[in-house]
Parts: C-alpha cells; structure tokens; sequence
C-alpha cells in the first residue's frame, strides 16, 4: 500500500486518547479500516493537516498526540482552535483487516536509468531495494528483479544454427517490414495433373515438377499484372517495378538444416523444360547445402508447396523484399458439381496468395489470383502462349 | 577630378540627411551615427583607393563605404534591417561590409581597424599585391592601445598602410584636447618613425592631394603614413542623441558655415572649369545635386520595399561550410615522434603548400620558437613568413583578422595563452564574429596556437587553459589535442578550414611520443575518441588528464571497474553524440578537466548529458576538476589544485558506489 484516503478522525481535536482507542478511518485498496492508537496523548491536529476525503501517502503526517504541555517537535506551540465537524458521523459497519497503514520508511529513490529500464522490463520499482548509495535502486537492481524466463519444459536448450539464425531474422524482417493478407481460391488442377501424365508417358528423362509448371503459368499472368511484379527497396522503401526478363521465381525448398529459397531465372521466357531442369539442379544443391547467396537473390515471387504434406490452405510468409508469395495445397480428388449440376469426380486444389497490403490493395491481389486459378484450369493452352 | 569628388561628398551627405529623416521615422532599428561634415576626407582619400585596396573603418562609417563605392540603397537597406543590405541585415549602421569592393567593414568597437589595416597592409606585402590598407578612425581612437601597437608595427614591417585620423574633435563628449597628453595626433608619427601630417578635413582637395601622396609611397614600398584630419561633425554623436551638454549651438554653427561640399563649389565655381563658365558649371553642380537626391529617393524606396531577412536564417554564417576532407585515408605505417614534433611536420607541410600562410609570434623567428613550434622553418621561408613581433599580442592578433579578412593565412604563435589574453577582444568580438558581420562574404582562416596547462611550477601567467571561456564564443574552433597524432592530424586541418581555430598544446604533454601517421591525413574537428573502450563508467577528458584518467584505468580494471574514456579532442565543436553513446552503454559518467568546474567545460557536457541522456544515467553526474583557483606556484601547492591520478581512481569508485 502507497496511499490511501483520509475518511475521518474518530476522536475530536484536544480529546485524551488512550492506547488502543480508535483514533481515525483510513480507506485502503481493499477496505476501510479503524487505525488504533499506539499511543496516549491528548489529539492535535495541525491546522494544514490533510482534511478528511484527502488522499495521503503513507508516512503522512496526520496529527500529534501531545503530553500536556508538550511542545511541537518544531518547537512552536500548538495552536488550538475549536473542534470542527470533521468527525465521522456514523463508522462504516463492515471492518476488514487490511494491510497496515503505519509508515514503511522512506520513498524509494531510483536513478534514471533504473526507473527507464524498469518500465521497458515492466519492473515495479518501487518494491525493490537499491544497493546504491542511500539505497538508491540502481539499474542492476532492477534486472536483478527480473523473473528470469523458466522454459515451460526443463530440458537441454536447442543451440541455433547460423542458418536457422539466418532463417529466423529474414523472416522477421519479413513480418516487421510488410502488412501480410493471405486469401485462398480453389482450383481444378485436372489440367496440370494431365500435363504431368502427359509427360510420363511419352516416358521424358525429366517430367516438370507440379511447382514448376505453375512457376510458369504464374510469370505468364504476372506479365498482365504488372502491379504485383515490384520489389521494395529496403533502403528508400520505395517500390521498383520489375521488368518481365527478370520475372525470377522463388521456390521454397525444405532441407535438412531449414528452408531456403533458391530462384529460378527468368521463368518468363525460359520454356517449361528448361524451367523443370534448373529447378531439379537448384533444388539439389540447395539439400546439399551448396546454394550461393546470388542463386537466392532478386526474386519476383515466391512459391511455396505444402502438397505433399496433405496441407490445402495455409499463411506462407512473404519473401521480403518481394510483396507476395503463392502457396500451393495438395491436389485432391473431390466430388465437384458440374455445370449441368451432376455430381462428377474431380481434382481440385487450395491456392493461398499472401500479399503485402503496405504495397498492393486486396482487389488487384484476388483479380491476380483468380488469373492463377484460371491459367491453372487451363493449364496447357496458356503454357502454349494463349 | 573636382566633380566627382563634389559628386561623392553629396551622396554622402544627401543619403545621411535621409537616414538622418528616416530614423525619426523610426525605420532605422539601431543606432545610426552619420559622417556629416566630415565628407571631405573619406571623398579624398577614397579617390585613390581600387577594389584590391582595403577600407576598415568605425562606428562613423557611412561614409566610407559610400565612398568606396558602396551604393547607397545597400546602405539604407541595411539600416533597416533589409535582407538586401550590405551585410544582409546581420549588421546595421556599425557593421557595413562589401568586401566585394574593399570595404571591409565597419566596427562597433572603437579602434581595432587600425590593427585590421596593417593586416590588410601585411597581405599586400606578403603576396606582393600592390595594395594598401588603409584605416579611417576618430580622435578617440588615438588613445587606445591599438592606435599605438598598429602604428608601430605598420613602421617597422613598412606596411602599406595609410592611417586616416579624422578628428572631429569629441569622443561621443569627451573633447579631445582633454583626453590627449599630446593633443596633436599628426606629431605623433613621429614617436613611431612614420610621417604624421595634418591637413584642414573640410579642404577636400588638400585631403586629395596629401593622401594621394601617401598611398603612392605605401605603394612603392615606403611604409605608412598617418594623416590627421581636423574637421568636426554637425549633427549628434548618433541620431537621436542631445548635443548641447558639451557643446555649443554657437560652436556647431560656425562649423555648417566651413561645410565642405560649399566650400568646394564655391571653389570650382570660382576657377572656372575648362570649356564651362562659371554660370555652366553651377548648372553642371545642380545637375549632380537632383541626380544624387534622385539616386538617394530610389536607395530609401528601394530599401523600403526590401523583405526582412528569414528568421530561419539568424544562426548562418557564424562558421565557413565545412570543406570536404581532401586527403586520403590515414597511412597505416607509423612512426613514433611526440607531440612537439608532430604540430611542427603539421605547419612545415602545410607552409610548403600554400604561400599565404605566415606565422606571428615572439621568437618564433630565426630561434623556431619558445616551444620549437618554428623550428627550422625560418631558414626555409624567411623573415616576412616566420616574423617575430614585438611584444604586442592585441596588435598582431588584431593584425592578423585583417590579414585573414585580405586572404592570406595567419598562424599566430602567441606562447602561453596567457598571453593571448591581451588580444582577447581581437579575438571575441572581430575575429570570431568576422564572418558572421559579414553574411559569410569574408573568410576568417586564423590559427591561433599556443601552450596551456599547469606543471613545472610556472605559476599563475603561465598556466592558464581558459577553453571553456573561448568555448562559448560563436565562430571560434577550439581544439585541445591529448596525443601526437591527433595533433598532427587537428592541426592540418586547422590549417585548411576557413574557420578562427584556437590550438591548444598542454606544456606537459609536448614531449609524449606516439604513433604518428606517414603521409598527409587530417581530423575533423567535433569528433571525438574513444581512447580505451570499457563498459562500467564513461570518462570524459582532455589534453593532460586524458593521460591522468589512462594511468589509472589498469588498476581499476584489476578491480573488476571497467573505464570507457573519451576525448572529445575539440570543446567546440563538442561531439555530443559520442558521449551520449557512452554513457548509453555505461550508464556513469565523470568528468576530469584540470581548470576549473566553475561555467566550463565539464558542466557543458554534464548539462548535455542531463538534457539528452538522462534515461541513461544510472547515477549522479560528477567532476574532478582543478580547484577555483589562481595557479600557485610552490609544487606542494601546485599538486593539489590540479586532478591527480589518485583524485580520479577515487572518483570513479565513488561514483560505482552511487
Ligand atoms: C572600445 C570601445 N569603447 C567605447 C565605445 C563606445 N563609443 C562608441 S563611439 C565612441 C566615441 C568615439 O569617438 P571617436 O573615435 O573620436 O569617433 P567619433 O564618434 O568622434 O567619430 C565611444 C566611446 C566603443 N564603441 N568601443
């Protein structure tokens, strides 16, 4: 307790008080209360003493209990005057125990930089004891205070590797720096699962990836998108748009020591088989840990694939400083409804654009999505150059 | 030839008697003292005078500049505190520039132009230009210390300088019969070995004629003259002033009567002019008079109608914009030299490379210096370069402003800044206000250098720092180097801005060898050092107790305290910043500083730091400084009045207790 209100004195001015006698009610933070007295003495009560209703820290100074005769400890007389009606009328009827009132000792004092970084720790400083001169709490007093963080589970601390650091502090660049909204659409992937058997039956040395297919049917409607082809200049915070012989995609690989993006070139103009080549390479390398820091530079866009792990819709974060990155679920078998309302098998997909609305607004972001659903379902005519 | 100099005494006239009408009008902020009746001399003299010869003048300087060829809208625009005027309102009637015209300057103070016009008189003879300089100032100047360290330092350097008393015969209203033992000033050339000529200052042709011959001999090499004008003014000491408290109506009467532009018209109208009779000639003068009376109606319209200056810009020009550092990155080959040897690779570099630098001092000569700060550099560049001044610090460093203000670069060497103290107005209000005054247009490239600090029992006149003081003067640099290759590298690039820089070397640290740089590279100033990194307290100190503070750091680093010492290198500009950061990490800060605590230094930066880095302060702020005192000289009482080493270690564990 720090303070409390004065509700009113118990005894009038000049009464002769008697150990243990009621002398005045204080109203706490849990309740009001009688205070006894400790002591005997006849009441005075300075005339700037804090009035009845005035709230008063602890330590304060309410009034003396005077031996007859008896000076004030400054030496003055004390000047009597008339008793008031400042006595409480009627006592509360409810009296709980509440924490005593009496004085306590000084104030803490803290220096400036102890009370700056108790307010950045959320420390309460005033329960604290300073080992500075005089007491004075003193920074080291108040880390000290800090209940230090106990993991929920007791057990070995996991050592980060530089690269799951490195994974760490890009991807809170990436929550920090951008306002990520994600929106999902479904898709009839029948088109691109087609393509794939297509491939495997002419038995091809190498059969496009799922993710490299839509790699390129991604860099084809972002060419009518130009809105969505920019990049941030970390430094300016100002976009830059990125021209279509550097539409660079992304590709999100999990390996062994966490994910890494390697960038496949110029998906735009680079014809699908070549895309499936330089993938399948970049892929490799970067589970072996052999990625330069350039092969996962300058990207357009990102693409993510949780297919495989049954997952459909999910929240992939962005690449900064690209402004989106495509999330691609697992192509599923479903009942669909046909157009002419029969029930028909069918495979379908969930797409999860994650924009950064700081750069784009929601409308232009879905009008680009709806063209990738769209580019998907016909897969082979875009990819023919329709 | 007579017309023009009618026609220069009437704008002159015309344009005081309108400021005269303005400032009843109340358009003329400040005080306004104007040149009437004494028209006739600055005419005379400054009809000889080219844009490369150089004017300093006084308080009574309207008509200098008008005569130098300063038009009158500038001056008016001036006065009224118009961002047009000639110093773009930074100045008014007592600081009127056009250094695009020679007009250096008018001046508050009384006399300092005299020393100013030997400096302008020093640059002439060291870049041989041909110019002279030359100094208009009342009789109340010739009383001054000035008056007496210029003229004679103009006579034994034979500078081209022409000194011009015009005595009006009052100081404000002290009449100069009563200030002067010897009230002719003219026969006081003598006492300095230099020609002293009166002439009547209401006969303009005389005037002309006699300074005419006297700039013709500063010009072919024959020294200065000094040339008292007796004349005297009609209107009060300044506008708005009584005047008969200490002269007469009757007195100031008689004078109008002997007014010069009459007496010159009287004169030409007299002896007819060649092809124009007497009747032709007095319509040719009308003709100037309306021409003129049109010129100063435009000057006030124009002036009227000028903008105030933008408040935004009241701080600009107080420093030169800071050059660029051209130099490349500092050599990482090293050799050890001390301190001493260090500044004086500095200078003799510096001098190799640019002809206008000279240095100023007491033995700094064919001797190389009480603290050898010359040596060896007499025999290189010779007397007009080193030179060895007489004991005269106000004079030369007065000198030297007016040598800057002409483009040349001044070193003064003035030994112990206890010596300097002389020249402390010079200083204060010419030399680091000099670039302010003029709205940027003069360059004030000054070294000032000398020794500070207490040791070696030397007492009270030699021991003095004072950096706090020339700390709070605006357009200073002040710059107190603690190590060999700060100083080398500070004072190089003392020696390439256009800034006043006060260098100050601590006497007991000038024999401290450490590694110095190979090749050329340069400080900026306002950056400090961190000397030693630590984490536990900041220690803020210069020069000499950068080596105290450093002497103690083992010790009670073995003790688990950890020092982070600082060296700002240069008390202004502070660099701030650099402390703040420490103590940001440290959370303590002491401050050691050998003079004083009271106004200096170390209550600056505790006062900044109380402003900006108080979250950061984990406890009180403290100072071991020398004690209020003057410097005693038994060594039991010198110790005491100055940090120890001992004095630091204890303050600093004090202050991990706080
Ligand atoms: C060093 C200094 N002291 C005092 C003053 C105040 N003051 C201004 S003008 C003046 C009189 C100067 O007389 P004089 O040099 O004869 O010039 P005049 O005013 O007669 O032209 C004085 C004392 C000053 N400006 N500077």
């Amino acid at each position: 307790m720090e303070e409390g209100t004065f509700v009113g004195w118990l005894k009038l001015p000049g009464a002769d008080v008697t150990v243990g006698e009621p002398l005045f009610e204080l109203e706490g933070e849990k309740a009001t209360q009688e205070i006894e007295s400790l002591d005997a003495g006849e009441l005075y009560i300075p005339p700037d003493a804090p009035k009845p209703g005035s709230t008063i820290p602890v330590g304060a100074l309410l009034g003396y209990l005077l031996a007859p005769g008896e000076p004030l400890p400054s030496g003055d007389a004390p000047k009597w005057v008339a008793p008031t009606q400042d006595i409480v009328e009627s006592a509360p009827e409810i009296h709980l125990a509440v924490e005593s009132a009496a004085p306590t000792g000084t104030t803490p004092v803290a220096s400036p930089r102890a009370k700056h970084v108790a307010n950045e720790l959320g420390v309460d400083w005033t329960e604290l004891s300073g080992t500075g001169r005089d007491g004075r709490i003193r920074e080291a007093d108040v880390r000290a205070a800090m209940p230090t963080v106990v993991p929920a589970i007791s057990g070995d601390r996991v050592l980060l590797t530089p690269r799951r650091k490195a994974i760490a502090e890009r991807l809170r660049t990436s929550v920090h720096r951008t306002i990520p909204v994600t929106l999902t659409t479904g898709a009839n992937a029948a088109g691109i699962v087609g393509l794939r058997d297509q491939f495997k039956a002419t038995k091809a040395a190498l059969v496009p990836a799922f993710t490299d297919i839509v790699a390129c049917l991604v860099a084809k409607v972002l060419a009518r998108h130009p809105q969505l082809a920019v990049r941030w200049d970390p430094q300016q915070s100002t976009l830059i748009a990125v021209p279509e012989e550097q539409y660079h995609i992304g590709i999100a690989v999990d390996t062994p020591d966490g994910l890494l993006v390697p960038i496949v070139r110029n998906v735009a103009r680079t014809a699908l088989l070549q895309i499936a080549k330089d993938s399948k390479s970049l892929i490799e390398r970067a589970r072996h840990g052999k990625l330069s820091i350039a092969e996962m530079q300058a990207g357009v866009l990102t693409i993510s694939n949780l297919g495989s792990y049954g997952i459909d819709g999910f929240t992939p974060i962005i690449n900064y400083p690209e402004i989106a990155v495509l999330g691609l679920g697992a192509v599923r078998r479903e009942a669909v409804v046909s157009d002419d309302d029969r029930i028909v098998p069918g495979l379908r997909m969930t797409l999860s654009l994650t924009f950064d609305h700081a750069a784009i607004d929601g409308a232009p972001a879905a009008a680009f999505l709806q063209d990738i659903a769209a580019a998907i379902e016909n897969a082979a005519a875009i990819l023919l150059g329709a | 030839m007579s017309l023009a100099l009618y026609r220069t005494m009437q704008v002159i006239r015309q344009t005081e008697e309108e400021l005269a009408r303005c400032h009843q009008r109340g358009l003329i902020h400040g005080a306004c003292h104007t040149y009437v009746g004494q028209e006739a001399i600055a005419t005379g003299v400054c009809a000889h005078l080219t844009k490369a010869d150089s004017v300093f003048s006084t308080h009574r300087g309207h008509g200098h500049a008008l005569a130098k060829g300063m038009p009158p809208r500038e001056l008016m625009a001036e006065l009224f505190g118009r961002s047009t005027g000639c110093s773009q309102g930074r100045g008014g009637s007592m600081h009127i520039f056009s250094p695009e015209i020679g007009m250096m300057g008018t001046s508050g103070i009384v006399a300092p132009c005299i020393l100013q016009a030997c400096g302008g008189g020093y640059t002439s003879m060291l870049l041989k230009t041909g110019a002279v300089g030359v100094a208009f100032f009342g009789d109340g100047a010739v009383n001054n210390g000035a008056f007496h360290e210029g003229l004679n330092m103009a006579s034994i350097w034979k500078l081209p300088v022409l000194f011009v008393c015009e005595n009006n015969q009052y100081a404000t209203e002290v009449p100069s019969s009563y200030a002067s033992g010897n009230p002719s000033v003219a026969s006081r050339g003598a006492a300095y070995g230099i020609p002293g000529i009166e002439v009547d200052g209401n006969d303009v042709l005389e005037i002309h004629r006699l300074a005419g011959e006297a700039i013709a001999r500063a010009r072919a090499g024959d020294g200065p003259t000094l040339l008292e004008c007796k004349t005297y003014r009609t209107r009060a000491h300044a506008e708005g002033m009584g005047d008969f408290t200490y002269r007469t109506r009757e007195e100031v009467e008689q004078w109008k009567h002997r007014c010069p532009i009459v007496r010159l018209r009287t004169t030409i109208t007299a002896i007819p002019l060649a092809g124009m009779d007497a009747a032709a000639v007095t319509t040719h003068l009308d003709a100037i008079d309306k021409e003129v009376a049109t010129l100063v109606q435009e000057g006030r319209a124009f002036a009227e109608a000028s903008p105030v200056p933008e408040p935004s810009t009241a701080t600009q020009h107080v420093y030169a914009p800071p050059k660029p550092i051209t130099t490349a990155a500092k050599s990482a080959s090293t050799r050890t030299i001390t301190f001493s040897q260090a500044t004086l690779e500095a200078l003799s570099e510096e001098m190799a490379v640019n002809p206008g630098i000279f240095v100023m001092g007491e033995g700094i000569g064919k001797r190389g210096g009480n603290f050898v700060t010359t040596k060896g550099l007499y025999d290189l560049y010779g007397p007009e370069r080193l030179c060895d001044t007489p004991i005269c610090e106000r004079g030369f460093v007065g000198l030297a402003c007016g040598a800057a203000m002409t483009g040349t670069r001044p070193v003064i060497d003035f030994m112990f800044v206890d010596f300097v103290l002389d020249g402390f107005a010079e200083i204060v209000n010419q030399i680091a206000k000099m670039q302010y005054m003029s709205s940027g247009r003069l360059k004030m490239p000054v070294l000032l250098r000398g020794c500070i600090g207490i040791g070696h029992s030397a007492a009270t006149h030699h021991s003095g720092s004072y950096y706090g003081m020339f700390g709070q003067v605006p357009g200073l640099r002040v710059v107190v180097p603690s190590s060999a290759e700060d100083a080398k590298g500070l004072l190089k690039h003392a020696l390439r801005c256009d800034d006043p820089v006060l260098f100050l070397e601590h006497r007991e640290i000038l024999q401290t060898k450490g590694p110095v740089p190979d090749g050329d590279y340069e400080i900026e100033f306002g950056k400090a050092r961190i000397v030693r990194e630590g984490r536990h307290v900041t220690v803020v100190a210069l020069a000499r107790m950068v080596h105290q503070t450093l002497s103690v750091c083992e010790e009670l680093e073995r003790d688990g305290i950890s020092v982070e010492l600082v060296d700002p290198r240069t008390v202004s500009p502070l660099d701030t910043a650099t402390i703040l950061q420490s103590v940001h990490k440290t959370g303590r800060l002491l401050i050691v500083d050998e003079p004083p605590g009271q106004y200096g230094f170390s209550a600056e930066i505790a006062a900044r730091v109380v402003d900006e880095g108080f979250n950061d302060l984990d406890a009180p702020i403290r100072r071991v400084t020398g004690a209020f005192c003057p410097t005693p000289y038994s060594p039991s009482l010198e110790t005491v009045v100055v940090p120890q080493p001992a004095d630091i270690a204890q303050a600093i564990r004090d202050l991990m207790r706080e």
